[in-house]
């Protein structure tokens, strides 16, 4: 009896044994990301079916949340624990592949995705040294100017139809002075303060007005912040802006971010991202107008760039990290998942197969921004510090600010950590 | 002369009851005032919890309407039972109880014994040693954060219970805090255990420790909270979900994108009931702790 008993123990344990090398012998792919509950949830079903469609492989999900991504990150390089694969902000590329972090992806990503990609989600995964590819997304973004019709119409208003015919900032400036004296409206424009500065949200949006006005946060030849940021042209933009907030035109930052479609509708305008525009849909139905950003100069500018994916160079496997972030992109589910989230497309298929962008759609205007008028962020190692300070000047400057104070101490501080960095190299040899 | 008015006893008697009287609707309004600051944030949470329109909230927030709601439900707190995360919510909340328990149950024996032996033990340098356990209080922790991930990361303990409870047990906090307690306690006390012949241990843990209730309630709630509200630590040293905390799954309500307020807020007085229990059941002895109701020699 005793005897039996060992013998099945030792069975029971051989087997045991053989299911560990079995498991052991799986490749684990570690993919780190961010995201609120759907797309936690979306993740986690795309990983089950790459892992249904490839046995050998566990997908072990790494989630941390947006606003601890960064310190996550610095855990994770400090620690050499990065994981295969990483969900990236675009802007913040440049960085990490300086670092080190990154490897190109062009050779691990099926031909077919890497054709499929819009020339902004190609600008938002690459490297400006090397012009190589090192991510990629099924998504992209942009802002758009929304409109409240029934406001629009009170004020005769020209609508515009596309993006060659934006708004001139003449015609922005008269529209928001006559807004402000339109019954039910508090304030002509919500430019989503409330989004704080300690999201992305000033320089994503606020960045391509200076564009238009024909600066920028700092010379992308020379690398150098001061003359560009604290030029006329940018201290007459940001005065501009200065002017609106005094003018009590700006909904506040205490006011939220849902001025334009709460009760009462007291917000005439709205500068805000592709995926307000879902929100706002859903409570004003026909009301709303999707229009291009105004030109504040000769040519328009709009945003791009969001949550796009990586593979480190810390991957043991770089060939399956691809084989994941290729089937991810062309997984139905997620693709699903994307377009009832409003996700704005970086794939050209996913567009054709998108009702809100494709031609006629509602949000059609913010597509054709994309290959018109879209500027990438500074694609630049220094951008932490290049967009930390910017933001801070522009809450400086909203407060009440002096305009050419703040861009000046603004532009000398991402100077300095720029000198101090020795220039970035080689960054520096670009001049 | 016939119109200056004598002031009586009982004339005098009652002004002072007046002016008492006075007093103390000016004490009770200053103390309502600052029961209204303390518990308004509370209530406001509690009432956004039961609206079901997130952006609602957010709106709301600026105005008096974030203190009223006219159609309350509990839908948020179903979509939280329902929680799509990688566990469900419950299992977030079992893993920050258990992290919690752990944490306070061994930091209450191990802080009290250094505080003990401090006092009361034949510590060469003892001097010394407080000074440097003060000192180490002065030490922020997010300046030694990272140092501790690479700690623990090389020590193989990242994606685990452990990693969240064992660095935060020893706190020279919690020792300073019983060391004070037990010094004030009297001599005599030990003196008499000694001569019964009862060793330290003995006397630390049948005497001085039954002694501490006020010292162990205090730090239970003081290390309680500290432990419940971990965010960023277990977020640097845990990979999956496995051991993660509630703080860490609420974060997940708070996207890119688009913010769930409705499920945040049924989220976060979920989070905010234990704790309470935990201060409603240690509250006399905490409070006792405060007014300085240790046995006085």
């Amino acid at each position: 009896m005793m005897g039996k008993r060992l013998l099945s123990m030792l069975m029971a344990s051989v087997a045991l044994a053989a299911a560990g090398v079995t498991a052991e012998a799986k490749t684990v792919l570690h993919v780190m990301h961010q995201g609120d509950p759907g797309w936690v949830s979306t993740y986690g079903e795309v990983a089950k079916r790459f892992e249904a469609a490839n046995p050998d492989v566990d997908v072990e999900l790494i989630y941390a949340p947006h606003d601890a991504y960064n310190e996550k990150f610095s855990a994770a390089v400090m620690s050499k624990q990065l994981p295969d694969v990483m969900e990236l902000d675009a802007p913040f590329l440049a960085n990490y592949v300086w670092s080190g972090y990154l490897q190109p992806i062009k050779p691990l990503i099926d031909q077919d995705v890497l054709d499929d990609m819009t020339a902004s989600n190609i600008a938002q995964g690459t490297y400006p040294i090397d012009k190589d590819l090192y991510a990629i997304g099924l998504t992209d973004s942009s802002v758009v100017l929304y409109g409240n019709r029934k406001y629009l119409e009170a004020i005769g208003a020209r609508i515009p139809k596309s993006v060659d015919d934006a708004w001139t900032q003449e015609e922005f400036e008269g529209y928001l002075e006559k807004l402000a004296k339109v019954d039910g409206v508090k304030w002509p424009i919500d430019t989503f303060r409330g989004y704080g500065i300690k999201t992305e949200w000033i320089t994503y949006a606020y960045g391509p007005i200076l564009q238009s006005a024909g600066c920028d946060l700092i010379d992308r030849t020379t690398w150098k912040s001061t003359g560009t940021l604290d030029s006329d042209a940018c201290v007459k933009a940001l005065t501009m802006m200065q002017t609106w907030v005094k003018n009590g035109w700006v909904v506040p930052q205490s006011s939220g971010t849902n001025q334009f479609f709460a009760e009462g509708h007291p917000a005439a305008l709205a500068l805000g991202g592709h995926w307000f525009y879902a929100e706002a849909a859903a409570s004003m139905k026909d009301d709303i107008v999707v229009m291009p950003l105004p030109k504040f100069g000769p040519k328009g500018a709009s945003p791009n760039g969001t949550w796009i994916w990586g593979i480190t160079t810390a991957s043991e496997h770089p060939d399956i990290a691809g084989k994941f972030v290729s089937f991810m992109l062309k997984d139905k589910l997620y693709r699903d998942y994307a377009t009832a989230d409003s996700g704005y497309p970086g794939l050209k298929s996913f567009a054709a197969a998108s009702p809100l962008y494709d031609t006629g759609g509602p949000l059609a205007v913010a597509f054709e921004q994309a290959s018109k008028t879209a500027v990438a962020r500074p694609p630049h190692p220094a951008y932490p510090v290049i967009t930390s300070t910017f933001m801070q000047a522009v809450d400086e400057i909203f407060n009440g600010g002096d305009a050419k104070t703040a861009l000046s101490a603004a532009a000398a501080k991402i100077d300095e950590d720029i000198e101090e960095n020795d220039g970035y190299p080689p960054f520096d040899e670009q001049q | 002369m016939s119109d200056i008015a004598i002031s009586t006893p009982q004339a005098q008697m009652t002004r002072t009851r007046s002016a008492v009287g006075s007093l103390r609707i000016v004490q009770t309004a200053c103390i309502l005032v600052i029961a209204l600051v303390i518990v308004s944030p509370l209530f406001m949470l509690l009432i956004a919890s039961l609206k079901d329109d997130r952006f609602q909230i957010l709106a709301d927030m600026g105005s008096f309407r974030a203190f009223w709601v006219s159609d309350p439900t509990l839908a948020n707190f179903a979509e939280v039972g329902n929680f799509s995360g990688e566990l469900a919510f419950g299992r977030y909340l079992l893993n920050s109880l258990i992290i919690l328990a752990l944490t306070v149950g061994s930091g209450l024996i191990v802080n009290s014994m250094a505080g003990f032996v401090l006092a009361w033990g034949s510590v060469r340098g003892r001097a010394l040693i407080l000074s440097l356990v003060i000192a180490l209080y002065v030490i922020p922790q997010e300046s030694i954060i990272m140092p501790l991930v690479i700690m623990v990361s090389r020590a193989g303990m990242t994606d685990t219970f452990a990693v969240q409870i064992v660095p935060w047990i020893a706190s020279p906090l919690y020792i300073f805090l019983f060391y004070q307690f037990f010094a004030q306690l009297p001599k005599e006390l030990f003196e008499a255990a000694q001569i019964d012949g009862a060793s330290i241990f003995r006397i630390y843990r049948s005497i001085f420790l039954p002694l501490s209730l006020p010292a162990l309630a205090t730090v239970s709630i003081l290390m309680g909270i500290e432990s419940w509200n971990q965010y960023l630590w277990p977020i640097l040293v845990t990979q999956t979900d496995y051991a993660r905390p509630i703080a860490v799954a609420i974060a997940t309500f708070f996207g890119q994108d688009s913010i769930y307020w409705d499920r945040a807020m049924a989220a976060s007085v979920l989070m905010m009931l234990p704790i309470l229990a935990l201060y409603l059941a240690f509250q006399r002895w905490f409070v006792s702790s405060f007014v300085g109701s240790a046995v006085k020699g």
